[in-house]
Parts: structure tokens; C-alpha cells; sequence
């Protein structure tokens, strides 16, 4: 006789009904004539570029607790390797490929991780929050001084679109792109955490010193998250250089860090669909903060400072009232197959 | 369900081998020295136990063994290797598994998935297999689980499985870290106070599981624990560590009635 396995459930219905809920949104807003349908698609593909980033960051704090404060500056690795790879106006004169660009941009990012993890992974979670903020500035600094490479502050502009022989304007086509990279990564994703892996990961983000009791290399694994992580951070900033078509070194500010730490702990640490129903929110506040200056009582206010207001204010509903954020992971770490078609199920 | 299966022989064949041996260990922590030129052998098959005050440096001692501690002086060999100042995870795949004396906490974990982290070189604990070698994976896996199950089972808990391991009690607690050891399927196991703070009836279930361990699938344990009466009907041999230094060593009857074991325990307070 065979062992009896309980199975766990399955639902994506309220994932679901969040993004719809958006969606209806984004619909109401068209048809009252608050957007029009080439934003509302420009937004959408935004959410997808965010979509990526926090799936990113979630590999690292929400599978391993890893604290990564230079989520921007990965990002913008991968945006400046293909806008210097890419663009006409950059000062290198390569105009490569950008499927090439994209390629590069990972290798690059996958250097610059372990560079920033190898020294500071084994230690304390604190060296590293300090170690990641030390690069993210030290990569803005040298972006916007190293003029003769990266034009600097004057920022590259004229980085081509992707795919245009598809029969859709730039931003449909760029939101097609980033949907199916998102939905890659995402199923990616979700196969590699419902797993043994996925199972060291957060037993590791439990306890480092019980995961190396259990014959488990700490150190091994979560360069292999922290470098994971970064890489889907530089691929979303690659979306980005040729969805913009521009970019410059203010793109580095820091706060797109904190922006997408925002995101991850709203959808709920370690969930891969929270950091999806997190990115889609985070990208309405951001975004919808611009509309809010229309209605008087916030119209003495500048859309930056009630931006921070609304995302500070959001963060503290969250905490006080669902502290593991709106879909906390449910799945056990078991590997799906194992459970399914089992000669013994009864 | 068939009865609790030996899966696990190498012990057997290797009786009157020597399985752990510790030489001249010596550890400070500032000035204060911890431990003291700690030398002791364990043969496979065998329970040894270790009893001494608080402070003594029991735990030191496990912690310099199982790699989490770099010893000052001296040598560790775990089946004639040397593991001397190698990580944990490394003195692990040489056979060496330890529990910890305060239970750890294991957030967002089910039993059964807390228990799965404890089978060893897993193929699905890379990322690339599970894309290339998925049936072998589940295979895997499956095998772990029913394992799992098994040893959950053998302990008692395996109504358990899938409740988080937040929910347990501090006995249950012991014994899914006991059980999860034996997912290692290791050549020891260090128990550091496995019945610290727990029932009577609980602390006789647990003895009476570790003596089946040994007896019927030849398991080898060393097993700190200040219930000296615990160590009694279970251990062949018992050592006492007092500041830092092994101070008598011998079967449990022969300790239990020693003077300096009494004073040590008794302090001169
Ligand atoms: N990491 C450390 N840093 C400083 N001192 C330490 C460290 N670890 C242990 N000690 C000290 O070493 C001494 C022995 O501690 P240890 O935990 O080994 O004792 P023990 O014999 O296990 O005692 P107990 O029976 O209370 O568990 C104590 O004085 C303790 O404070
Ligand atoms: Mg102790």
C-alpha cells in the first residue's frame, strides 16, 4: 500500500479578480474619457516592466531573504547595455542587435552580482543591504560622470523599438513583449520554487544555521538567488531601454528601489503572484497620483511629495492590517508532480 | 502501511568501527576557555551520552564537531576524514548530522516539507534538473516523500504532515527535528538535550525510540542530555564534561555514583 498524500488546493481566482478589477478600471477610465487607450496600453506595458522587477526582487527577499537595495542600479544595467549597444546616439557606435545587447546585458548583470555578492552574501543580511546600496549609487555616479562612455547627464536617446515589422504600433508590440517575458519568467519561476530547491531557499530564509545542519550550502544557494534576481531585474531594464527609447542617469534614482521593495511586500514576500498583483497596484498609485492634482484639495500639492504620501500611507495600511501582503505564498514546496498521479491516491 | 522499513545498513557492517573521533578540541571565547583539550572516540552502533553543569561546554563541543564553531586546537574525523573547520553543510554529506538544544523556528513551513529539507543530495536542489531531468525529480521526490511519511509515522506525528510547523508543540517539535535528522540518513547523529523540557511520558517514548533506532537499524547516537536517568537505560557509555573538560568517562552506573560527578553536578555553592 502506498503512503497517502494530502493534496494541496489549487485556486488563481482572486489573483484573477484583482487584475480584472484593474482592468475594469483602466476600461472605465478610457470610456469616461480620463485616459486614452494608447496610455492605458502605455501603462499596462509600465505594470509589466514593474511585473518583471519585483518578480526579481522576490526571488531574492521573498524565496531567501535577501535584501537587495540596488534593485535600480540592475535594472538600469540592463537598460544602459542596451541603450549603449543599441542606440544611434550612444558614444560606443556599436548599434548591435538587441537580442545580442540582451544577451550582454545579462552576462554583465550576472558579473556584477556575484562582484557585489560574493564579498557580502556570507555575511550578515545587514552588510548587504549596505554593500547593494554602496553599488546602486557608485553605478549612478559612474553613469552620469563617465561621460565619454554613458554621454552622462545628456542621458541616450534614439534606441530602437523591437520588433516593428509586427503589425501593431510601438507600445501594443512593447506590451506584448514584456507579457510574454513576464509570463516566461513567471512560469519559470514557478517551477523552479515549487521544489526541492524552492524548499532550501525558504528554509534558508528561516534559518541559515538549521538549512547548513541539514547539509544545505547557504552560501551556494543564495548567490544562486541573489544572481537570479538580478538577472530578471537587468532583462526588465532591457524592456525598458527600448520601450522608452531613452534613458538617463536621473532613471537611477534610488527610489525605484524602494518603489519595487513597495510592491513586493504589498503583494505579499515570497509569492510570485503577489509580486504580480503588487507591481499592477504600485504602477495605479504612481501612476494615478498624477490624476489627483486635478481635484482642488490636492491641487496646492506637487504630485511627487503626495506620491510618497500615498505609497508611505499604503505601506502602513498594509502593515497594520495584512502584514504579509494581499496574497502571501500558500503553496507548499513540494514538487506538483510528486502529488499528482500517484498510483496510491485515493 | 507497512511497518517502518530498514533503509539504512551501513551502520551494521561497520560495528567497532570508529565513526567520530574528536582529538585535543580546545576552544575560548575571549579568555574565557570553553573547551579544554576534549578528546573522545565513538564507535558505530553505539549510544553515547554526555551529561555536565550548564556552561560546560557541551554544546561548544557539538557546535566544534559539526563545523559551526572553528576549534582553537585540535582535530575532528568523521569516518576517518578529517573535517577539521570545514563548513556544516560539508561535515553533513561526511555522515555527520546534529540537532540544536533550542528548538529552531521554521515560519510558513508544513511537517512534511520541513522534513523533505532533510533528505540529502536531492537532484531537485538544483535548478537545471528540474528542467532537463523532471521525472527524475518526481521520482525523487516521491521517494522522499513516502520516506517522510514513514519516519512521521514511526514518531507518531504523521497526522501532522500538513499542518505548519508553527503549530507544534515543544515535544513535537523534537521529534520532527529527530525525524528530520534521520531523513540524513546519517553515520551519527548529535542530539543536543533532545528531551530538555519535555514529559515524562514523552521523554520514555523518545528513549524508547532512539533504543529501536539503534537496536534495529543500527543508527549511532551521541546524545547530550542533563536527565541522567534518560541516559541511563539508553547509553553504553557516558562522558562528563565539567568546564571544559572531559573529567570521567564511563558506563552510566559507574558515573552516576561518582563523587566528582556528584560535586560537579551540586556545585560548591
Ligand atoms: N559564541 C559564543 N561567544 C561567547 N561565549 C560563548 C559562545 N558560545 C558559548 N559561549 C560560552 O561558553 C560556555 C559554554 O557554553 P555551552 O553552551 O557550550 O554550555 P553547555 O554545556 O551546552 O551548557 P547548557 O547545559 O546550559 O546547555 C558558556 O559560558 C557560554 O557563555
Ligand atoms: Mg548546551
Amino acid at each position: 500500500m502506498n503512503v497517502t498524500i494530502p493534496k494541496t488546493d489549487h485556486e488563481l481566482g482572486s489573483t484573477s479578480v484583482v487584475l480584472l478589477g484593474l482592468i475594469v478600471l483602466l476600461g472605465l477610465a478610457i470610456l469616461t474619457g480620463a485616459l486614452t487607450v494608447s496610455y492605458a496600453t502605455y501603462l499596462i506595458a509600465l505594470s509589466g516592466m514593474y511585473v518583471l522587477l519585483a518578480l526579481g526582487l522576490n526571488v531574492q527577499w521573498g524565496y531567501g531573504g535577501i535584501i537587495n537595495f540596488a534593485v535600480v542600479a540592475f535594472w538600469g544595467l540592463g537598460a544602459y547595455v542596451a541603450a549603449l549597444a543599441t542606440a544611434r546616439t550612444s558614444p560606443l557606435g556599436l548599434e548591435w542587435h538587441p537580442l545580442f545587447a540582451l544577451v550582454v546585458a545579462i552576462i554583465f548583470s550576472v558579473i556584477a552580482a556575484i562582484l557585489v555578492g560574493l564579498p557580502a552574501i556570507r555575511l550578515r543580511a545587514d552588510y548587504l543591504a549596505i554593500a547593494t546600496l554602496g553599488f546602486s549609487e557608485i553605478f549612478r555616479l559612474l553613469v552620469a560622470n563617465e561621460t565619454h562612455i554613458t554621454a552622462g547627464m545628456a542621458g541616450l536617446a534614439g534606441i530602437p523599438s523591437v520588433l516593428e515589422d509586427l503589425p501593431f504600433d510601438t507600445v501594443t508590440t512593447n506590451l506584448l513583449v514584456v507579457a510574454v517575458a513576464g509570463a516566461l519568467v513567471f512560469l519559470f519561476l514557478r517551477r523552479i520554487h515549487r521544489s526541492p530547491w524552492g524548499r532550501v531557499m525558504q528554509i534558508i530564509k528561516a534559518d541559515e544555521d538549521l538549512a547548513e545542519s541539514l547539509g544545505k550550502n547557504a552560501f551556494s544557494f543564495k548567490m544562486q538567488t541573489f544572481v537570479l534576481g538580478c538577472v530578471i531585474m537587468t532583462i526588465a531594464g532591457v524592456y525598458y531601454a527600448h520601450f522608452i527609447g531613452y534613458v538617463d542617469p536621473t532613471d537611477l534614482d534610488p527610489l525605484e528601489t524602494f518603489f519595487v521593495w513597495v510592491a513586493v511586500i504589498l503583494g505579499g514576500s515570497g509569492s510570485n503572484r503577489g509580486a504580480v498583483v503588487g507591481a499592477f497596484i504600485l504602477v495605479a498609485v504612481l501612476e494615478g497620483t498624477r490624476f489627483l492634482t486635478d481635484f482642488s484639495i490636492f491641487a496646492a500639492l506637487s504630485t511627487g511629495p503626495l506620491r510618497l504620501l500615498i505609497v508611505g500611507v499604503l505601506i502602513v495600511l498594509i502593515m497594520r492590517f495584512k502584514p504579509e501582503g494581499l496574497y502571501p505564498p500558500r503553496d507548499e514546496l513540494i514538487w506538483p508532480k510528486s502529488q499528482t498521479d500517484t498510483e496510491g491516491q485515493s | 502501511m507497512s511497518s517502518f522499513e530498514l533503509t539504512y545498513d551501513g551502520a551494521n557492517l561497520q560495528k567497532e568501527n570508529t565513526v567520530l573521533e574528536v582529538a585535543g578540541l580546545k576552544k575560548s571565547f575571549g579568555g574565557l576557555v570553553v573547551t579544554d583539550d576534549v578528546s573522545l572516540a565513538i564507535e558505530s552502533g553505539s549510544i553515547t551520552g554526555m551529561i555536565g553543569p550548564n556552561g560546560a561546554g557541551k554544546s561548544t563541543l557539538f557546535n566544534q564537531i559539526s563545523g559551526f564553531y572553528d576549534p582553537d586546537d585540535g582535530t575532528v574525523e568523521v569516518n576517518g576524514t578529517d573535517v577539521t573547520g570545514k563548513q556544516p553543510n560539508k561535515i553533513v554529506q561526511e555522515g555527520l548530522l546534529r540537532t540544536f538544544q533550542t528548538p529552531r523556528r521554521l515560519e510558513k513551513m508544513t511537517v512534511r516539507e520541513a522534513m523533505l529539507v532533510g533528505a540529502q543530495s536531492q537532484l531537485g536542489e538544483s535548478i537545471l534538473p528540474l528542467w532537463i531531468s523532471g521525472a527524475e525529480v518526481t521520482r525523487e521526490e516521491r521517494a522522499n516523500l513516502e520516506r517522510a511519511m514513514e519516519l512521521l509515522e514511526f514518531f507518531e506525528i504523521d497526522h501532522l504532515a500538513t499542518e505548519p510547523t508553527t503549530s507544534l508543540s515543544g515535544g513535537q517539535m523534537k521529534l520532527l527535528a529527530l525525524a528530520r535528522a534521520l531523513m540524513a540518513e546519517p553515520d551519527i547523529l548529535l542530539l543536543d538535550e533532545p528531551v530538555a523540557g519535555i514529559n515524562p511520558t514523552l521523554v520514555n517514548q523518545i528513549a524508547g525510540f532512539i533504543e529501536e533506532l539503534n537496536q534495529e537499524q543500527g543508527y549511532t547516537f551521541f546524545i547530550i542530555e542533563h536527565d541522567i536517568e534518560f541516559l541511563m537505560g539508553l547509553a553504553e557509555e557516558v562522558i562528563v564534561l565539567n568546564q571544559g573538560r572531559v573529567l570521567l568517562e564511563g558506563t552510566p552506573e559507574t558515573v552516576q555514583s561518582d563523587e566528582r560527578v556528584i560535586n560537579a553536578y551540586l556545585g560548591d555553592m
